[in-house]
């Protein structure tokens, strides 16, 4: 697999063990005091680049120098951008900043999410189970289910992002208004968080993605507030979905549906209680779950500038304002029947079949695998539980299994070492009492 | 199944204590995570992770205490779920989906459907069940590997 949505730089990694130590899926280990992720294990939640206090684990986003290699540009931002800026200020000045700092142009998703929330709430009325079904919005979720939940990827919506088919459209548009060849337009997501970088270096549900790259909020942050705080004319600021808006944070999916029957699930912990019970055929009266890796979904996106808590209360000021300039408080605008063909005609589906990736079990021979399940709990008594994470794994279970797999060696434990050493200072001989 | 197949390869017991709804589904949870370290295909894991939240939560909900052990065997897993408690007095009546003594709080806790016990044998390639009044009931399933 290519890179992740963010990388460990082994010149700046002091080999501290925090981003291990809050790794969900445990897949950071120090070794020769350098932190290294385990690809397959990685579903790019970010938490390391947030543990990291030494700028070593980064996102791999788009550099904006990206923009040169293009000749037509073209921003999508995610709608959490349109929170970060105060409420105050408008979603259009906010795409005329975009504009101003380089791109040629920019394109709002909201009516694009408005409208798969309506393809969702037909598609919820035509499908079979299993039940509930899941919703793919969060990359990060989408990749915890492939590795961790494989037979819950029968309950994911096979239906397209809005950030993905904004941009397949958008191409195809562009190319044949401006005469351009589709390669020439460059399609920039402007992302909150390195679980989207990843879905556009390792797409899934389609072979390739439809952006270009993606530029981190916090890369533009400061050239756009600027842009922002400028005096300009008002604009009529209509060409937004206020529905659609409410993307930018949990419970905004299911706020646009007709569908009461759903819930919103945010934050590994809880994601993985749900999930679990799901699994046990728990949940099954609810149609539909958007699911999120980040506490409040895509405006505590570990990329984005603005507190989670302000950015929320100004996406919800923004929505307001909104819905009193639309003049019907709330309501969109897409037209279900439009969406309910549009559904049938496969506009909206995921390319692909998304796949389970599977995590190398202990060994392919059941009976090899359960020597090695004992032998890791043996191994296991003898560490010390303290889960301190020297040995550069994140606790004392994963060294134990690390040891099994052949990775790490009983000594790596500093609690061992230093039992060792005292052994061979001080021999003790057979059957001396202490 | 012949005697070779019923080797028990590995063996794992879990303790369930009556009435700690706060700790439902820890054992069954358990239970999945060892399968996955195994490799044991997912939708083995899937229907045997749902009979094993039923059952467990069966022994939460009627039992004092109880014990959960998996069995990996070299094509099947097997779990046997043995409790000290009230018993089934009608094993025939509480196989009959729909049919529940839960009480209202069960209820109220989003259980007591009367889909357990069927969802158990509905999940497994072979079950058994018996249950003394008084003295506590004993399930056996089992998911064939193929």
């Amino acid at each position: 697999m290519a890179d992740h949505g963010h990388r460990i730089d082994p010149d700046q990694c002091i080999g501290c063990i925090a981003c291990a130590k809050v790794c969900p899926t445990k897949a950071i280990r120090v070794r020769d005091d350098v932190a290294g992720v385990i690809s397959e294990l990685c579903i790019d939640c970010g938490a390391c680049v947030r543990a990291c206090r030494y700028n070593a684990a980064r996102p791999t986003t788009s550099p904006p120098s990206d923009l040169k290699k293009f000749k037509h540009t073209v921003a999508l931002p995610s709608l959490t951008l349109y929170g970060q800026f105060g409420k105050e200020v408008d979603p259009d000045q906010v795409l005329r900043a975009l504009t101003e700092i380089g791109f040629d142009r920019t394109y709002d998703i909201s009516w694009m999410c408005e409208m798969i929330a309506a393809a969702t709430d037909a598609y919820l009325t035509e499908c079979r189970g299993p039940w509930p079904k899941i919703s793919v919005t969060c990359p990060a979720i989408v990749r915890l289910i492939q590795i961790r939940y494989p037979a819950l990827l029968e309950n994911i919506v096979p239906l397209e992002t809005p950030r993905e088919l904004s941009a397949k459209l958008l191409r195809r548009k562009l190319s044949t208004q401006m005469g351009l060849s589709p390669e020439d337009i460059g399609i920039f997501f402007i992302t909150p968080c390195t679980a989207i970088m990843n879905s556009i270096l390792n797409p899934v549900g389609l072979d390739q993605s439809y952006l270009d790259g993606a530029l981190s909020i916090r890369d533009v942050y400061a050239p756009l507030f600027r842009a922002t705080r400028e005096p300009r004319p008002a604009e009529a600021g209509d060409g937004f979905s206020p529905r659609g808006l409410l993307w930018a944070m949990a419970g905004g999916e299911i706020a646009g549906m007709r569908s009461a029957n759903t819930l919103t699930v945010r934050g590994v912990p809880d994601v993985e209680y749900v999930f679990d019970h799901i699994e046990a055929g728990k949940f099954q009266s609810v149609d539909f779950i958007e699911a999120y890796i980040c506490p409040d979904g895509c405006v505590s996106g570990g990329l984005t500038v603005e507190g989670r808590y302000a950015a929320l209360r100004n996406i919800q000021e923004i929505v307001k304002r909104l819905s009193k300039r639309a003049g019907i408080p709330g309501q969109g605008r897409v037209q279900e029947e439009k969406v309910r063909s549009l559904l049938r005609e496969h506009f909206f589906d995921l390319e692909e079949e998304i796949k389970a990736r599977r995590i190398q079990p202990l060994a392919d021979d059941l009976r090899r695998a359960i020597a090695l399940k004992r032998e890791q709990a043996a191994i296991l008594q003898q560490l010390p539980h303290k889960d301190c994470a020297a040995c550069g794994a994140p606790d004392c279970v994963t060294l134990a299994e690390d040891i099994v797999r052949g990775e790490a060696a009983l000594d790596d434990c500093v609690f061992i070492k230093i039992q060792q050493l005292e052994q061979r200072l001080h021999p003790r001989k057979e059957g001396e009492d202490e | 199944m012949p005697a070779a197949m019923e080797e028990i390869l590995l063996s794992e017991r879990f303790r369930i204590q009556g009435n700690d709804f706060e700790h439902g589904g820890e054992a069954a949870t358990r239970v999945k995570s060892i399968l996955r370290d195994l490799g044991i295909d997912p939708g083995v894991i899937r229907r045997l992770s749902i009979a094993n939240f039923e059952a467990e939560m069966n022994v939460i909900m009627y039992a004092d205490e109880g014990e959960m052990e998996l069995q990996v065997l070299p094509k099947a897993v097997r779990v046997i779920v043995t409790d000290r408690g009230q018993g089934i007095p009608d094993i025939e009546m509480a196989m009959q989906e729909g049919w529940s003594t839960a009480t209202p709080e069960m209820r109220a806790r989003g259980f007591g459907a009367g889909l357990g016990l069927p969802n158990i044998r509905r999940n497994s390639d072979e079950f058994e069940i018996s249950s003394t009044v008084g003295e506590g009931t004993r399930l056996r399933y089992t998911i064939h590997l193929n």
